[in-house]
């Protein structure tokens, strides 16, 4: 396939899967428990941050620093989200979201030497030749997380998690201790993203804080998995898609911030009429051309 | 004869609010109990406290001879003690095949990643409530009320309890569906559950208890059989607001 795209579009499909695994992640957490997570580039950006120091300052190899970076997330983390996970809707996204801004203060204020402070980090090695190889790393870890995410919420954790988001106090009411099953979702969340925001940092080479801890970030993340259907795994990595290829085809026409007025413009209405998500529309568009053509044949 | 659940000298208080008043009750095993009283005597609460999801201001509440007071709600789930809500809460985007699955979960990530769910358990609690096997593959939020007590119902006996806390069963129900409820809770009778059942249809409850205590204002007022309990002066003076009568 990528021999017939443009390398520009082939720069958007490689946008487009990161942000997939961004949306999964957020996902995972807040689509199915209803624990909606602001703070989900404060684990991205763990995950980038760590991976490109240890490479960048203590010459770490790729293969040593994004597992690591991937761990440093999940338990970073835990540690820091571990006492909001007890705290219930509006609250918890408060929180999370002081977390995020929190982040981008310490990267300036904590180690500039090494963070790079509001610079950011330049340079950092990069793991693929050409932006082919470059979209074949993209699109194989989206699918494996997708695949990975996908047999996981098919197990009965899957079903407890979504339980959560329909009536936390009857699932412990069914005997199970939600603070456990929640602290699993976060980890198995943080996971997802701090090996996305490793690939990442890696992919793009640098990292400026302005723009990883952001809420502009964060919102399209969230609106990718909203729109493209909360609570299952095709669902964000279509709302990935359809929002980077939107965004890509409303340039020429709208240069400017217009553009994400459009965005939003979209995104509100597709959700108003289908809270469910773009999946949600499919399978119903789906099921009536069925319909239809059973009543031919009848 | 094995006491089952023993609650001794609960009181408990919200700031000023006395919500349950040095409350002292047993019940034994395989036995029904009715709590009745007034809108806001405080059963609920009652309920509450004896799951752990509030904790009691003092005294004790005993299961089978151990005190549970300082366990968690899943912890006193696994010991044998499940209740039902006054508005059914069942996961109304799940099955009600899943939302049985819910109930018999163990409270274990392992398990629950890597075990299955067991079909032919889910199916003999959906059966024996009365579900058909098509039933269970219905969605929650397809349930009309009687149909979401029995959900409540199967999901509680997932989740191996044997002492089963009923709050407001028959509320919400047609004829129909209270004779439906009334014959299942029978039959679980016969079978050796043992129940609390809290009530406003009294009628529809008194072929399913033994005996009942009356609460007002958090405090016991009565204790006997039934009949007696309605009987008694200070009960349908609450009841009816008036303290003439019967005089």
């Amino acid at each position: 396939m990528p021999e017939f795209v443009e390398r520009g579009t082939l720069r958007t499909m490689i946008q487009a899967c990161y942000l997939a695994i961004f949306a999964m992640s957020w996902d995972v957490l807040s689509g199915r428990t209803g624990y909606i997570s602001f703070g989900h580039p404060f684990l991205i950006g763990i995950g980038a941050y760590s991976t490109a120091i240890l490479s960048k300052k203590f010459g770490v190899p790729p293969e040593y620093s994004i597992p690591l970076a991937i761990v440093i997330t999940m338990f970073g983390g835990l540690v820091v989200l571990l006492p909001a996970l007890r705290i219930k809707g509006s609250y918890f996204a408060l929180v999370t979201l002081a977390f995020m801004e929190l982040m981008y203060q310490l990267v300036q204020v904590i180690r500039p030497d090494l963070t790079g402070g509001t610079r950011g980090i330049t340079g950092i090695k990069s793991l693929t030749r050409g932006a082919e190889a470059g979209y074949e790393l993209a699109v194989t870890l989206m699918l494996g997380v997708a695949l990975g995410l996908w047999l996981l919420m098919r197990t009965r954790f899957g079903t407890a998690l979504w339980a959560i988001g329909m009536d936390e106090d009857s699932v412990r009411g069914s005997g199970l201790s939600t603070t456990r099953l929640k602290t699993m979702a976060f980890l198995v969340s943080a996971l997802v993203a701090g090996l996305g925001g490793a690939y990442y940092a890696h992919y793009t080479g640098s990292l400026a804080p302005r723009a990883l801890f952001d809420i502009d970030f964060l919102f399209t993340i969230i609106v990718a998995a909203l729109i493209g259907g909360a609570g299952t795994i095709i669902g964000p990595m279509f709302g990935a898609f359809f929002l980077i290829f939107l965004l890509e085809w409303l340039r020429p026409i709208l240069p400017g911030a217009e553009r994400y007025f459009v965005y939003g413009g979209v995104a509100l209405i597709l959700y108003m009429y289908q809270p469910k998500g773009l999946v949600a529309i499919a399978q119903s568009l789906r099921d009536r051309v069925r319909g239809d053509n059973y009543d031919h044949r009848a | 004869m094995t006491i089952a659940l023993e609650v001794s000298h609960l009181v408990k208080r919200f700031g000023g609010l006395i919500a349950t008043n040095d409350l002292s009750f047993t019940l034994n095993e395989g036995e029904s109990l009715g709590l009745i009283g007034p809108n806001g005597a405080g059963k609920t609460t009652v309920f509450s406290q004896i799951m752990g999801e509030l904790r009691q201001t003092s005294g004790t509440i005993c299961y089978f001879g151990q005190d549970i007071g300082g366990l968690s709600t899943p912890e006193r789930i696994a010991k044998g003690i499940g209740r039902t809500y006054q508005v059914p809460r069942p996961f109304s985007d799940l099955t009600v095949r899943e939302n049985i699955r819910v109930g018999l979960m163990p409270d274990s990530l392992i398990s629950m990643i890597f075990g299955r769910s067991d079909q032919s358990k889910e199916n003999e609690l959906g059966q024996s409530v009365g579900f058909s096997i098509r039933d269970l593959d219905k969605s929650a939020s397809e349930l009309a009320m009687g149909d979401l007590r029995k959900l409540e119902l199967a999901r509680t006996l997932a989740t191996g309890a044997r002492v089963l806390l009923l709050d407001e069963v028959f509320a919400g129900l047609t004829t129909g569906e209270i004779s439906m409820i009334s014959d299942l809770l029978k039959d679980l009778r016969r079978r050796g559950f043992t129940f609390l059942i809290v009530s406003h249809d009294l009628p529809a409850m008194e072929p399913l208890i033994d005996k009942a205590i009356a609460i007002e204002r958090g405090t016991m007022i009565a204790e006997g059989v039934f009949s007696d309990v309605l009987a008694n002066h200070d009960v349908r003076a609450s009841y009816l607001g008036d303290t003439d009568v019967g005089s």
